[in-house]
């Protein structure tokens, strides 16, 4: 699979939980099963061959409306640019524990896309200006909910359920239900195209230019500040055991604050990219429908991001928006029409059950929490 | 002692002795701002005393409060149930259907409404007592599927045509009696019974202990698992109800949008209602309540010529101000049991 | 209403038929051997006391009492008949009651409901609330509480009425044994009264009760008979008037240990870590204790005497109210954990589970947590080159068994886990150390290993203070012992002090006349 080699996989933290390995004899065939069903890294890299040998069988069977391509593949990645960066969002906020959670991320897109449009398409200011300025916005979004849960002790549920009324009503109001898609607007449109990777680019697909500006350097930040940053430790701390954090003498209300903060700055950044996509900013982005934030939270959880904090990695997160992603990608080319998006919801809501229970199951068999 | 005078009776005081009051400071509380914004609304906006500003008013408050008596439940508990608003698609959509198709009377329609939610809630009953799978990553995952299932019937297709069996629950005049929405008065007999059932019975306490501590209440011998799946199947039979008030109170036409984001309302008019997301402690008063508040906040806002998305910031800050209340609430009775364990 | 419980009021003579008779009971864990051929011999209305050090088998009778263990020998006979307790439910129906420390109740029930929960009374579909609360109003009138507390939410009382809740739970089962574990330890002295009189009370109506206790000179206020355990075997069992609180503490210890300790000289005069006048309100209060380098100094006290407290306070967790916290001659208020560790405090929690582990993170991961700012470069990027040096040295250092330091922590022995706690406080050499409870549930060697590596600091001229209610311990490792008692320190021992003259002085020596040895003044 030439594809698969594009899929950012970077490693997770060194203190991410490592099952000891089988140290009796058992056979290959056994320990390959137990890999697979208490790592959850190893599980979605499997079920991704899966889905995708799947397809490609599919495909070659004349059972698909479209060719299931390395190109097909490759242009369904910019499904990916949104939905992996909320599940990062989600991922950091979760993993800072005390039942930690964003129910807000898409109500902050559609308000911080309102505000990017106003910036950008109406003001005129330059687009780096307003990128940095409406990923700020976004920020301090994050932080109100970092403060009503870090410091005053809302739970996370509560706190942005609330700010996902008020920003989404914000959005709504703001510009009075109209979307702003002045000449500036539609030209960032451009942001979305597919383009050829230098040097190797003949070779392989071309790849949403997304990619690129918004979805890797996002990974990538992300991975670095988990795995590499005095933050990153402190947030796994706190996220496992706040007690104890507190007893090592960490800041933990700084660093949870910090947590949500982040997922507000992350969701400032999407705003732009759904602006871009929709070639408007629309007061509903993020909002409309299910939402940004219910699919944002199941991809993290399929990603092995544990409820109860402290444990998820970047990797993870990033195999389950693939996943989802190149199965959704699939769903559409073998259903016509609507029908299509409905499966879609399907395999979302099968696959998530499916992970949570196999989840528990591998924890019991082998006494290992992944 | 004498017995004759009834106020100073031995058999009310002691009655009122046995248990704690049944109404708790956040309800009154609930009850005194939904008074103010009230009257507040009928000096400023001269259509909002009316009749015909109070009535729908009243029937768009039964689903959500509905929903929340069966959401308070599982709350209580310590559990969630985000999968509400593709429940509703579904009860909502196949009544629809059976309607149109085969013209159901009334009981009927609601039997049959009501038994798929059932069946809907058993599914995430069964889940969440049986997988020891947190109940929101359970109820996101189910609530995917319904919206599928729920969509697969509609099948592209708005359900036109239905013909007016519902109306009893309507907004019309049909759905009313000496000027009283049946569907508000519904959803008060139910809340009753609920209050009465979580207020008075082992079974409804059993709730509030598993919600307080899930191992101490088993180790009481309380049957944590069936409570638990009771709970969701309440929930699922309550939503199934709540489905038929939706059509009723609907043109006769049903789109893809029902149910869309009804879980958020619902557990919005929980949680004002004083009902812990921690568990343990709630009453489904306080959820009618909550409700009500938020349709009067909506009602109010379109009676004052504002925005009608306004109404979503109020909702979001009334959250805050309920729970912030609760939580200040909660460091003070901490802040005295030191100081009284101090002066010990 | 006191008599609806029981009339009668049989007579505690000693013809009397035993209430409880447990004979040659043995139990093994694995390789242990908690209990080794035990007799417990309680008579009807009596106030028998079960008293032990740490580990002596107590709580192990007790469990097998109250059905949560099913011993591997001997019988159990209760008002004369035999008994098999195969689990709680047997315990319960044969009217034995277990009152355990930290009360387990459901927080936002009424105190009537919390009683009744799992076994309402019932009438027709809903609960018969008026004769749940006309039974527990008579219980807690027994126990000297209004009938209002019947109502009241419990999480709205002091800790103190919980548990008297807790023994209400107990005698509504109409115990005929009521086993009421440490029930002093969390309670202050008013609330002890308050307790007494409630077991008297029951006593005079017929309940037998097995108390224990850490503190002795409670027996000598309440017990009739007091049974001692020592190593797993019951020493034997004495009328409360052939005792007094030394004699206690003597057939606990067995006889005066010996034990070879190096004696060190602290480096320098100057006291690194000095508590003056220190209280909490509600807590402790007049704490004066003062540790110089290379000296370790102990803090003993008894579980509730507020010695936990003080370490608290001292690294910044909780706000001392009154008194002065000075190191090396500054006087300082740590305002939290990180500020007491930038004074140069170190401090080694005493819960290790909740306050000490990242239990899924590895051990490389719990060494460097809290010295970050050491172990990065600018202060964000976390050098891993260094933090595996420093995880690797400690590990090699304090012989913590494990193939790697990639290892998790949660998956490791308590006496492995807590060196690495351990290893946390030793990342930078702190000028002041203190250790709360360092060797709770470890095992004897890594005991060992931690006790030298407490000598070793000290002899690298770090000022150690060993918080502990573990004596044998405080006795091993500290060259001044100080000893507190009721919230404040009391008086203070030199190297040579025995466990008899501790114990005495902690658990509340009333007769001074007999001491043997000279108190030392602090």
């Amino acid at each position: 699979m030439s594809t698969s080699t594009q899929a950012p996989t970077p490693a997770g933290p060194d203190p991410a939980p490592r099952p000891a390995a089988a140290e009796r004899g058992d056979s290959i065939g056994a320990r390959a099963l137990r890999a697979v069903l208490t790592q959850r890294i190893t599980l979605l890299a499997v079920l991704i061959v899966v889905v995708v040998l799947s397809y490609v069988a599919l495909d070659a069977g004349g059972y698909l409306t479209a060719p299931y391509d390395p190109d097909y593949l490759s242009a369904s990645l910019i499904n990916a640019v949104p939905l992996a960066m909320l599940a990062l969002a989600e991922l950091l906020v979760i993993l800072s524990g005390r039942g930690g959670i964003d129910l807000s991320v898409g109500a902050i897109v559609a308000l911080s896309g309102m505000v990017f449009g106003f910036m950008y398409g109406q003001w005129g200011w330059p687009l780096w200006l307003a990128v940095v300025a409406t990923a700020g916005f976004g920020a301090l979004c994050g932080a109100l909910n970092g403060f009503l849960v870090a410091y005053i002790g809302f739970p996370a549920l509560i706190a942005t359920l609330a700010t996902f009324y008020a920003f989404k009503s914000l959005a709504i109001v703001v510009n009075q239900q109209s979307p702003i898609s002045t000449p500036p607007i539609q030209e960032l449109y451009s942001l979305t195209r597919s383009v050829e990777i230098p040097v190797i680019g003949g070779q392989i697909p071309d790849v949403p230019l997304g990619i690129f500006t918004f979805l890797l350097p996002t990974v990538l930040i992300v991975w670095l500040l988990l795995a590499r940053t005095t933050y990153g430790r402190r947030l796994y701390a706190v996220g496992t055991n706040d007690v104890a954090s507190l007893w090592a003498g960490q800041p933990v209300r700084a660093t949870r604050f910090g947590a949500y903060a982040l997922a507000g700055l992350i969701s400032g950044l999407v705003a732009v990219v759904t602006v871009a996509q929709f070639a408007s900013a629309r007061p509903d982005a993020g909002v409309s429908g299910n939402g940004m934030a219910l699919p944002a939270i199941t991809i993290a959880v399929l990603g092995g991001v544990a409820i109860t904090g402290g444990i998820g990695r970047v990797a993870g997160v990033v195999l389950a928006t693939l996943l989802i992603v190149w199965l959704n990608a699939g769903i559409l080319l073998a259903f016509v029409g609507n029908e299509g998006s409905q499966y879609q919801l399907l395999a979302l809501g099968v696959v998530l059950v499916a992970a949570a229970l196999l989840n528990g199951f591998a924890g019991r068999r082998y006494g290992v929490a992944d | 002692m004498t017995t004759t005078a009834p106020p100073t009776s031995p058999r009310p005081t002691r009655r009122a002795r046995v248990l704690p009051p049944p109404i708790a400071g956040q309800e009154l509380v609930l009850v005194a701002v939904i008074a103010l914004m009230w009257v507040v609304l009928a000096l400023t906006t001269p259509a909002f005393a009316s009749a015909g500003s109070i009535q729908p008013l009243l029937v768009a408050t039964a689903p959500i409060a509905l929903a929340g008596i069966g959401m308070t439940i599982v709350i209580i508990t310590g559990g969630i149930d985000v999968s509400v608003g593709g429940m509703m698609m579904v009860c909502a959509v196949v009544t629809a259907k059976a309607l149109v198709a085969f013209e159901l009377a009334l009981p009927l329609a609601l039997g049959l409404s009501v038994a798929v939610g059932g069946l809907l809630g058993l599914v995430n009953g069964l889940l969440i007592a049986y997988g020891r799978v947190h109940a929101i990553i359970i109820t996101f995952g189910t609530m995917n599927v319904f919206l599928f299932v729920g969509l697969q019937i509609f099948a592209s297709r708005t359900v036109n045509g239905i013909p007016s069996t519902l109306q009893f629950f309507g907004r019309g005049v049909a759905g009313r009696t000496l000027g009283v929405p049946h569907a508000f008065v519904l959803t008060l007999l139910i809340a009753a019974i609920a209050w009465w059932y979580l207020r008075h019975t082992a079974g409804g306490r059993h709730f509030y202990a598993i919600g307080g501590d899930a191992q101490a209440a088993r180790l009481a011998g309380i049957d944590v698992r069936g409570r638990i799946l009771a709970a969701y199947v309440v929930t699922g039979l309550l939503v199934g109800l709540a489905s038929c008030f939706l059509i009723a109170q609907g043109t006769s036409s049903l789109d893809q949008s029902v149910g869309n984001g009804k879980e958020l309302a619902v557990i919005a008019a929980v949680v004002i209602g004083g009902t812990s997301i921690m568990g343990g402690r709630g009453s489904v008063l306080g959820t009618v309540l909550g409700a009500l508040l938020v349709q009067t906040v909506t009602s109010g806002v379109t009676q004052l010529g504002w925005p009608s998305q306004l109404s979503d910031l109020f909702v979001g800050i009334f959250i805050i101000v309920a729970v912030g209340a609760d939580l200040l609430r909660e460091r003070a009775r901490r802040r005295r049991l030191r100081a009284k364990g101090a002066a010990a | 209403m006191t008599s609806t419980v029981t009339s009668s009021r049989p007579g505690a003579g000693p013809d009397a038929p035993a209430r409880l008779a447990m004979t040659g009971i043995s139990k093994r864990f694995g390789a242990v051997r908690a209990i080794r051929q035990a007799d417990l011999v309680v008579r009807p209305g009596t106030v028998h006391a079960l008293v032990g050090e740490n580990g002596a088998g107590k709580s192990t009778m007790i469990k097998i009492l109250a059905g949560v263990e099913t011993p591997d020998t001997g019988d159990i006979e209760v008002d004369g008949s035999p008994a098999s307790i195969r689990g709680t439910s047997d315990a319960l129906a044969l009217g034995i009651a277990t009152v355990y420390q930290e009360p387990q109740l459901f927080g936002e029930l009424t105190v009537s409901e919390n009683i009744f929960i799992g076994r309402e009374v019932r009438r027709g579909a809903r609960v018969d609330w008026a004769a749940q609360h006309a039974q527990v109003v008579d219980v807690l009138d027994l126990l000297g509480l209004p009938p209002r507390v019947a109502t009241a939410t419990v999480a709205d009382l002091p800790i103190a009425t919980q548990q008297q809740v807790s023994i209400a739970k107990a005698l509504v089962g109409n115990a005929r044994i009521l086993i009421l574990d440490e029930p002093s330890a969390i309670l202050t002295d008013a609330e002890i009264d308050v307790l007494f009189t409630v077991v008297r009370r029951l006593v005079a109506s017929g309940v037998s009760v097995i108390y224990i206790s850490h503190r002795l000179d409670e027996l000598f206020r309440i017990a009739d008979e007091v049974t001692v355990m020592r190593d797993g075997a019951t020493i034997g069992t004495y009328p409360i008037g052939d005792l007094t609180v030394r004699r206690v503490a003597e057939l606990m210890v067995g006889g005066i240990l010996t034990q070879e300790k190096a004696v060190r000289a602290p480096t320098q005069d100057t006291p690194a870590l000095e508590l003056s006048g220190l209280g909490r309100v509600g807590a402790f209060h007049d704490v004066d204790v003062a540790v110089r380098p290379g000296e370790v100094v102990g803090l003993y006290g008894l579980v509730g005497s507020g010695v936990s407290e003080i370490a608290a306070c001292v690294y910044g967790i909780d706000r001392a109210t009154s008194g002065t916290i000075t190191l090396a001659g500054r006087q300082v208020r740590p305002k939290n954990p990180g500020h007491a560790k930038r004074l140069g405090i170190a401090l080694l929690p005493a819960n290790r589970k909740q306050e000490g582990m990242f239990s899924f993170q590895s051990i490389a991961f719990n060494i460097s947590a809290g010295h970050l700012d050491r172990l990065s470069k600018a202060g964000f990027w976390v050098d891993r080159a260094a933090e595996r040096t420093v995880a690797r040295d400690l590990i090699k250092r304090l012989a913590v068994k494990t193939p790697s330091e990639k290892q998790a922590i949660g998956a490791m022995s308590g006496g492995n886990a807590q060196k690495v706690v351990l290893a946390r406080q030793l990342v930078s050499r702190p000028e002041v150390l203190v250790l709360a409870e360092p060797t709770q549930g470890v095992d004897i060697g890594a005991k060992e290993e931690i006790h030298k590596i407490i000598a070793e600091l000290a002899a690298e001229g770090t000022a150690v203070l060993v918080v502990t209610s573990d004596l044998p311990e405080a006795l091993r490792v500290a060259d001044r012992l100080v000893v507190v008692r009721g919230g404040t320190t009391t008086v203070e021992f030199g190297p040579d002090a025995t466990q008899v003259d501790v114990l005495a002085a902690a658990a509340g020596h009333d007769d001074p006349s007999d001491a043997s040895d000279p108190e030392q003044d602090s």
